[in-house]
């Protein structure tokens, strides 16, 4: 065919505008989000103002722990964020249309992934924000809560945040690999089944088999103690993170053009 | 212009294409027939570089699809109507892949126009009908406006008013100088569409000629005769150089000579005739004894109970 002329700077906005497009025009979007933030605060306030002030281990308690305790489950909505991003395209064959209009598939992965990616980023940061303040509200009556300004408060929340971007990563690696909504649902849950496992399998915490899971490297990240063991700092709980959005992606980059659409 | 090279495709030990060689010209219509199974919706993923081929290789005015930038402005293709995300509007599903090859909300509120669906434009997809949903497609392969079109049994969910729509739409497109290949396993509608056919069973090239060619190559004739002395005429007519068959009541289909000779014979030795017709093997009846031979899933003839049942 004639090789149409598009500069870089176009194809990328193109393609950028083009994910955003899917991602706004579907419900599951908002669903998951609104979700996602109903059930942190909840879970936070609900954390804050049940709290005994009677027995309480002050050399474990953690006010901003406590108030982000909602994203446990939280994450969960976060990941079938991303993985519904592809894999709803795979399930309906929509991404025969999407790579009939752009044969460059990696191009399309990355796009997604940068589009979901800012979109997990920032609702992952305003609904730890928005736990955090709330959580404190339900503590301050028991003069337990802290500030942003106290000692590694704002690096925890702001870490929470960007634990649910990773988790929206993950997800969409997975929709991309598996191709199918329900196996990569599935998938995604497996996140709260790895600690499990690891403590099955490695139950002596010698092995540091545990500073690679996932789930402990977000809970790391998101708490001013480090009742995490094993990692050194909390630098290495991000490298962890960022790894496994990495190996993830870059396996479902490998797979887009290996396989038919 | 299309251009298919000994394509390929093989699934295990199951080849789906096998050995594809043809060339889809612009300013007619094409029809790409063969039965359900025969690898058209195989071959036709396979120009759209949606599928690789297993080997050979298929390029689109002169090169690979997966080479191309905003490929809409040059090809549009509707594969499978019913593949939309049920819960994004028709606008958005046209815009969102409108978007990724540089075209704007103008021309999606056009093509939603030219298809006649610009009322439901911002419904969600998941409450169309099939024929609705043939109209987004069509309207999705119509966005960049491009000189080569294809629709994967396009007919399929519309009304009647739909298919003289999508008819008149592929003469037009044709008309204007765009390729088009439209893949159909009905040979009644693509004698009604088509310019040129290509015919495929069981992945194999069977027919690749103007519809006329096609016709006269395969739709043969006979007469059929009907006389109290069958026999003694059948005799005579053999004599004199026909194939004489006999149907099962008691009528001869003669072939290799015309009715005025026939005529004349039976005259000429007092033999009665009380019926002399000449018979056109429709189109349909032409491509079905082609594709009988090459047709992946057979269902067996009722009428001909056991005749698959060998001592």
């Amino acid at each position: 065919m004639t090789a149409t002329t598009v500069t870089l700077p176009t194809r990328v906005a193109d393609l950028l505008a083009s994910e955003w497009i899917k991602v706004r025009s579907v419900r599951s979007t908002y669903l998951a989000l609104i979700v996602a933030a109903a059930a942190a605060l909840a879970i936070g306030v609900f954390s804050g103002a049940t709290v005994n002030t009677a027995h309480i281990d002050f050399t474990t308690f953690d006010p901003v722990d406590l108030s982000l305790s909602g994203l446990l489950v939280v994450q969960l909505a976060f990941g079938v964020f991303g993985a519904l991003a592809i894999s709803s395209e795979h399930s309906t064959g929509m991404i025969r249309t999407s790579f009939a209009a752009v044969p460059q598939r990696r191009a399309v992965l990355a796009a997604k992934a940068a589009v979901t990616g800012a979109v997990g980023l920032v609702a992952g940061e305003v609904i730890s924000f928005a736990a955090f303040f709330a959580g404190q509200l339900a503590l301050s009556g028991k003069h337990l809560s802290v500030t942003l300004a106290d000692p590694g408060v704002f690096r925890a929340v702001a870490g929470a945040g960007f634990y649910l971007f990773i988790v929206t990563l993950v997800g969409l690696g997975l929709g991309a690999i598996i191709r199918h909504t329900a196996g990569a649902i599935a998938a995604v849950g497996l996140i709260f089944i790895q600690p499990l496992l690891v403590n099955l399998v490695f139950p002596d915490p010698r092995t540091r088999v545990g500073n690679y899971v996932l789930l402990w490297a977000g809970q790391s990240i998101s708490s001013t103690r480090a009742h995490v063991t094993g990692y050194s700092s909390v630098g290495e709980a991000v490298v962890v993170c960022i790894a496994y959005a990495a190996v993830l992606l870059a396996a479902a980059g490998w797979l887009i053009t290996r396989r038919d659409a | 212009m299309i251009e298919a090279h000994d394509l390929t495709k093989r699934y295990g030990s199951n080849v789906a294409v096998a050995g594809l060689t043809f060339s889809v010209l612009p300013g007619r219509v094409t029809g790409f027939l063969g039965p359900n199974g025969a690898g058209k919706s195989t071959t036709m993923r396979m120009i759209l570089g949606l599928d690789s081929p297993t080997s050979g290789d298929v390029t689109v005015n002169g090169a690979r699809y997966s080479s191309s930038v905003r490929p809409l402005h040059q090809v549009g293709a509707l594969l499978d109507a019913n593949a939309v995300h049920g819960g994004r509007s028709a606008f958005d599903h046209l815009y969102c892949i409108a978007r990724s090859n540089g075209i704007g909300r103008g021309r999606v509120r056009e093509v939603l126009n030219i298809v006649g669906i610009e009322k439901v434009a911002h419904k969600r997809v998941g409450g169309f009908s099939l024929g609705m949903k043939q109209r987004l497609g069509i309207a999705l392969a119509l966005l960049g406006d491009p000189a080569i079109l294809m629709f994967d049994e396009p007919i399929n969910g519309l009304d009647p008013d739909g298919i003289r729509w999508m008819r008149h739409l592929l003469a037009s497109m044709a008309q204007e100088g765009r390729t088009v290949l439209v893949s159909s396993h009905l040979m009644s509608e693509m004698a009604l569409t088509a310019d040129h056919v290509i015919v495929i069973g069981r992945g194999r090239l069977i027919a690749d000629a103007s519809l006329a060619e096609f016709v006269d190559a395969n739709s043969t004739s006979d007469v059929l005769v009907r006389s109290p002395r069958a026999a003694d005429l059948s005799r005579l007519l053999t004599e004199h150089g026909a194939a004489v068959a006999t149907e099962p009541d008691g009528a001869l289909a003669v072939s290799g000579i015309d009715t005025p000779a026939i005529s004349s014979l039976a005259a000429a030795h007092n033999i009665p005739i009380y019926e002399l017709v000449v018979r056109h093997a429709s189109l349909e009846e032409a491509y079905m004894r082609l594709a009988d031979t090459s047709t992946e899933y057979h269902a067996e003839d009722p009428s001909e109970p056991g005749k698959d049942i060998q001592p």
